[in-house]
């Protein structure tokens, strides 16, 4: 847990005195009305304001860096430059603009710089480094469950139900299934935490700006490294640390031609080169916490002792379905000592660099060369070829469910994507009220992808007396293996185990074909009302498919030996499996027929109106309305029935005050049979700006956000009380299956149409539940600040802001916490700017930060993860310099 | 680089050498009207207005005589370059917006041949301010402006002689200017889950064009022509072999808020699972596969993404697992 140094009160109070009673806080003027310095031939404007923040946070760090990342520390918190050429005919530039803010350590650094010589050039830079920390632990939580019973519990044991429930007859039962782990583990951090740093820069060159003929040119590099993350399906889940590394750079160049008069053809080629060199490992030297255990093994043989092993992140010792890392992870009367049989890694590793490059060339074009007529329009051409030759993964382990000590798997992959896409505008004005408008969208892309999978699946060797992460990992030759492959050094196989090397190619498609046009009609009815009416018509086809052939299959002998799996008596004929000389088994896949297509296809019409009413010269009223209809969806929560409604009031009674409100209203269904989707984001907004005088202003505002989604889904769920507990089990327990989630009402499933994990016809068919899924959110939104200078030289100002978020959502594991459905979150602030000289400013502020999750933030039964809440204060002291 | 791209590449380039034959060609005409005079706006953006002489216009100098203030706020303002086209100062100062103010300068009552902006309606203001701007790189689709459709003026944003912010002339920094009206958007952008726009990282209109784009929402495309999110989210942006296809098809706001909300990672519900199972239920209308018989979700399956955490693409395993 990181710690932030504290305000002192003292210090801080005086210099606060002396800066309001000092006589230099009745000096100075505006700073916004600076008139700059002459130099040269060029008047120029610097400000700068650089100073100390004090940071002082309490509760979860990790979260406050998530949201926030404010730390202490000296800060330049601005800078500008302004140079203009006074007579506009500077030697090498006319305007300088350069601007930059948060550098000292700041997560977010920007530098924005503008050169440019007004016939010549103008040359834009923009500068962009972020630190993007995220660590909010609820997310990718593996939800670890408690070992003991609370406090007062007349129980001991793997929790059963929450002791209100115990004292019910029978005891247990309703409840919540039995969770429990020994040890319990609680995961305090995410799983997927991250602490990158990314650097973006763009360039652009505009040559001859002014002319008939003018040439750009620009170039872009996005870098995006550091540390964070991975978890992938293992016999556990462990957090593997992976070194991120994203590199892109993006050339253009395009020329712009106004080769008639009101008309405008510009032609644009991208090239964008995509590098990834993330690495992923897990090793003792690379994750030393990850390896908190060692394996004991004093017989010479196998695996050596005291190895370091990866237990994982899941800590789930006694649950009825698959007990992770295993049922007693820790050896009897030791404290680090692995069970050999457990789920668990001596070592990972996953490389991959994938290359991707990515030209497109645009041709656009607007036009009002015809009188009452005006269009644009553009084509475009992007293809991107993604090739990955050399990913290899290596995972050195033991999977308990599979038998196997370890894989890999490589092979390179490459995928493409081929986009055409054209658009054409174009809007007659039929008289000065009436205009037509027809926009016509054409979105053309493919991505076919092939992966040659090369993978090789491990098995321990047979060493007498050791077993799972003891057994090293057998290797498969002549000299290990020698016939009969009865020496304890063949890969031992079970009879159900995996082939040894498996040869395939995969090969995918995903592809969308869209057009669309509108056609709208717009009418000014007089000057304070105007209207709008479109029809909106959409097709897209979308095309798939995935097909995967295992076209090389070899089993290893061993154990029970290579005539096994595809290569098992009877399974398959003599013609597919082929016995080869070291007693290995190949089984080649028959050709496959060829993969169907699925396509869908969506025709979506829509309804659009709109009107703009000015009842008076101070207020202006817009109203959008939008209904739409497709006749078909891609997903499930893909709407077939659209609604939107968007209206927004601006009113300004006097000159010092603007008032603007706003609803927004968006409905959303796809409620056929066994989907019965229905969404809706609702927001209503109020917002108010008083500018008395410029002495005083305030802004305040409110705005009420309602979110609700509903669909039918299917899930497997089911808990069995088989573990005696607690001790002695009353019969009532023992072997109890409760079949759906505490609090979910649930119908069988397959629900007509549907299943969990296997077709509706299939023998046994799904086993699943069926439920309704509902997630409902609501946000109230406060926001105000005043501004008041009580004497020319002192500006003040006090603000808040504030969100109250509470929702609801089925749980289908009573081990969520509620997390992000209940917090309030809240920053109140304030700053005082004193001027102490001419053009020298003092600044203070306090910005204040209030994290808490309310709801159910701690549910029965969860190993206590650490709460994410956190509350305190940044107090920031600059001093800002403008001439 | 591929032959297909060569080849491209080549046919675009001759494009390229045509268009350029016919800019080159354009000095003709410019010689032609050279000697005419020249108007100070587009016949189009002066209705009604189009009978214009030379004698009309007064100069820029005139205006400055009462209207120093203003005068010399232009003078400083990116508008000046208007001054180097054919005519210069004289042509291409105020009445260049304004219209013709020789009876104005006479008679300062008569404003009958000034476009006044604050009595234009946002059509007459936006005609006359792209006269000019058309056709540039933020304007080519300003025809689908929807803040044109609902009336909102160029000068609603821009303030060519008052602006706050030197780039553009906006008359407040973004993201207050887009607040201004957008307010459940400041709303979303002030969760705890949000896209760095209040911190000044990005700003509106990296993702918008407020001028106008053939996308809904005005929304921007990269340069590859795909969802302007891979900008920033390059790892995101594939092609992968295996993709998550309403990635690709309905895009990130499938799952995601896009400006910002209460949940981790800004999705769209606080629960991962639950957000998977919405389209992972087999169905008849539903072309994702449904969720395996062995993800038991009372056990071991909490988070969906701790295995597959490839979650928006994978080039090695179609379950999205590495």
């Amino acid at each position: 847990m990181k710690d932030r140094p504290g305000i002192h009160v003292i210090p801080f109070a005086i210099i606060v005195a002396a800066a309001l009673l000092s006589p230099a806080a009745r000096a100075q003027g505006d700073p916004s009305e600076l008139k700059g310095i002459d130099s040269g031939d060029y008047n120029v404007h610097q400000s700068i304001e650089f100073g100390y923040r004090s940071s002082n946070i309490n509760g979860n760090l990790n979260t406050y860096d998530t949201f926030e990342n404010l730390g202490s520390g000296l800060r330049l918190f601005d800078y500008t430059l302004n140079m203009r050429s006074i007579d506009h005919n500077g030697f090498l530039f006319d305007n300088l603009s350069f601007s930059n803010f948060g550098y000292g350590g700041d997560p977010n650094n920007v530098t924005r710089l503008r050169v440019e010589k007004n016939k010549w050039y103008d040359f834009r830079l923009l500068f962009r480094r972020d630190k993007n920390f995220w660590d909010y632990n609820l997310y990718a939580n593996p939800l670890n469950p408690a070992a003991l019973n609370p406090v007062g519990s007349t129980t001991t044991g793997c929790i059963v139900s929450p002791p209100s429930v115990l004292t019910a007859t029978p005891p247990g039962v309703p409840g919540l299934p039995a969770y429990c782990s020994s040890p319990a583990v609680p995961q305090n951090n995410s799983l997927h935490a991250l602490d990158l740093v990314r650097r973006m820069q763009d360039y652009d060159l505009t040559l001859m700006p002014l002319s008939k003929i003018q040439f750009r040119l620009g170039y872009s590099r996005n870098r995006d490294q550091g540390p964070g993350s991975f978890t992938t399906d293992g016999g556990t889940i462990s957090d593997f640390n992976e070194a991120y590394s994203y590199t892109t750079n993006a050339y253009r160049a395009g020329v712009d031609f106004k080769v008639l008069p009101r008309t405008t053809i510009s032609y644009d080629q991208f090239l964008s080169y995509f590098k990834q060199d993330n690495v992923v490992s897990d090793n003792p030297a690379a994750s030393p916490g990850n390896f908190g255990f060692v394996l004991a093994n004093t017989s010479g043989l196998g695996t050596p002792n005291n190895t370091p092993v990866d237990l994982g992140n899941i800590w789930s010792t006694q649950t009825h379905a698959e007990a992770l890392p295993c049922a007693a992870p820790i050896a009897t009367g030791t404290t680090n000592t692995a069970n050999p049989t457990c789920n668990g890694f001596l070592s990972y590793s996953q490389v991959g660099r994938p290359r991707n490059f990515m030209p497109t060339e645009r041709l656009r074009f607007q036009s009002n060369y015809f009188k009452n007529f005006e269009m644009s329009g553009s084509f475009g051409y992007s293809s991107s070829d993604n090739v990955i030759p050399d990913f290899l993964e290596t995972v050195n382990g033991y999977t308990a469910r599979t038998g196997e000590r370890g894989s890999t798997t490589g092979g390179p992959a490459n995928a493409k994507r081929v986009s055409v896409n054209a658009n054409w505008s174009g809007a007659y004005a039929v008289t000065d009220k009436l205009r037509i408008l027809d926009e016509f969208r054409y979105d053309n892309w493919r991505i076919p992808g092939m992966w040659a999978l090369d993978e090789t699946n491990i098995f321990g060797t047979g060493y007498a007396g050791l077993a799972g992460l003891q057994q090293s990992e057998a290797v498969f030759n002549t000299a290990n293996c020698p016939a009969p492959y009865s020496a304890v050094t063949c890969p031992q196989h079970a009879a159900t185990s995996a082939a040894d090397e498996i040869n395939g190619l995969a090969s995918t498609f995903l592809g969308q074909n869209l057009k669309s046009n509108t056609l709208e009609l717009q009418y000014d009815f007089n000057r304070r009302v105007s209207a709008h009416i479109g029809y909106l018509y959409t097709n897209r086809t979308i095309a798939q498919f995935s097909d995967t052939n295992d076209s090389e299959l070899i089993y290893f002998p061993g154990g029970t030996g290579s005539a096994r799996g595809n290569c098992a008596t009877g399974t398959v004929t003599a013609v597919d499996c082929t016995l080869n000389a070291d007693g290995s088994m190949t089984y080649t896949a028959p050709a496959a027929a060829s993969p169907v297509r699925s396509l869908t296809t969506i025709n979506e019409n829509a309804l659009l109106l709109g009107a703009v009413v000015r009842p008076i010269d101070a207020l202006r009223i817009t109203g959008d309305l939008e209904f739409g209809y497709s006749d078909n969806s891609y997903t499930r929560i893909d709407p077939r029935q659209v609604q939107s409604y968007k209206v927004h009031a601006n009113y300004k009674p006097r000159p010092w005050a603007i008032l603007d409100g706003a609803v927004e209203i968006h409905e959303n269904r796809d409620n056929v049979t066994t989907v019965n989707n229905l969404e809706h984001d609702r927001s209503y907004s109020f917002g108010a700006l008083l500018m008395a005088n410029q002495r005083l202003s305030v802004d305040f505002g409110y705005n009420y956000w309602d979110v609700y989604t509903q669909s039918e889904i299917c899930f497997n769920y089911s808990v069995t009380y088989a573990y005696p507990n607690p001790a002695p089990p009353p019969p009532t327990l023992t072997g109890i299956a409760f079949t759906s989630p505490p609090g979910v009402a649930t119908t069988a499933c397959p629900i007509p149409g549907a299943s969990v994990g296997a077709p509706p016809t299939a023998t046994p068919p799904g086993t699943g539940l069926g439920a309704l899924s509902t997630y409902s959110s609501t946000d109230h939104f406060a926001h105000a600040a005043v501004m008041w200078k009580p004497m020319k030289r002192v500006t003040a100002m006090v603000g808040y802001g504030g969100s109250f978020v509470r929702g609801n959502t089925i749980y289908l594991n009573p081990l969520t916490p509620s997390g992000s459905l209940d917090f309030n979150y809240q920053r109140p602030y304030a700053s005082l700017a004193i001027e102490l000289y001419r053009n020298l400013t003092y600044k203070m502020s306090w910005n204040y930060y209030g994290f808490s999750q309310t709801g159910n933030t701690n549910p029965f039964g969860l190993a206590g993860i650490q709460s994410p809440d956190f509350n305190g204060s940044n107090a920031t002291f600059s001093f800002l310099y403008a001439f | 680089m591929p032959s297909s791209t060569v080849t491209r590449v080549s046919v675009l380039l001759i494009a390229f050498g045509v268009l350029s034959s016919l800019g080159i060609a354009q000095p003709q005409e410019k010689a032609a009207t050279a000697s005419k005079p020249v108007p100070p706006v587009q016949e189009k953006s002066l209705p009604g207005k189009t009978d214009t002489t030379p004698s009309d216009y007064a100069g820029a100098e005139a205006c400055k005589t009462c209207h120093a203030d203003i005068y010399n706020g232009w003078e400083k303002s990116p508008h000046w370059k208007q001054t180097y086209k054919e005519g210069g100062l004289a042509k291409h100062g105020c009445e260049d917006c304004h219209g013709p103010a020789a009876s104005h300068a006479a008679d300062p009552s008569d404003t009958s041949k000034l476009f006044l902006f604050e009595k234009a309606s946002a059509k007459e203001i936006d005609n006359r301010c792209l006269s000019c701007h058309a056709g540039g790189t933020q304007h080519m689709n300003a025809i689908n402006s929807e803040h044109a459709r609902n009336e909102v003026s160029c000068v609603s944003c821009h303030s060519p002689h008052h602006g706050k912010e030197s780039d553009f002339l906006l008359v407040k920094s973004q993201p207050e200017l887009c607040y201004s009206c957008h307010l459940a958007q400041k709303a979303q952008f002030d969760m705890p889950f949000h896209h760095r726009v209040n911190e000044g990282l990005i700003q509106c209109s990296d993702c918008h064009n407020p001028h106008g784009t053939v996308k809904p929402k005005q929304v921007r495309t990269s340069s590859t022509q795909d969802a302007i999110c891979f900008k920033c989210h390059t790892d995101k942006q594939g092609p992968f072999v295996f993709e998550h296809a309403p990635v690709k098809v309905d895009g990130c706001q499938s799952c995601h808020l896009t400006h910002g909300g209460p949940n981790p990672h800004m999705l769209k519900l606080s629960n991962v699972n639950l957000l998977c199972l919405q389209c992972h239920t087999t169905s008849s209308f539903s072309s994702a596969p449904g969720a395996p018989s062995f993800h038991n979700q009372a056990s071991l399956f909490q988070s969906c993404v701790l295995c597959h955490s490839q979650i928006h693409g994978s080039n090695f395993d179609a379950t999205l697992f590495k």
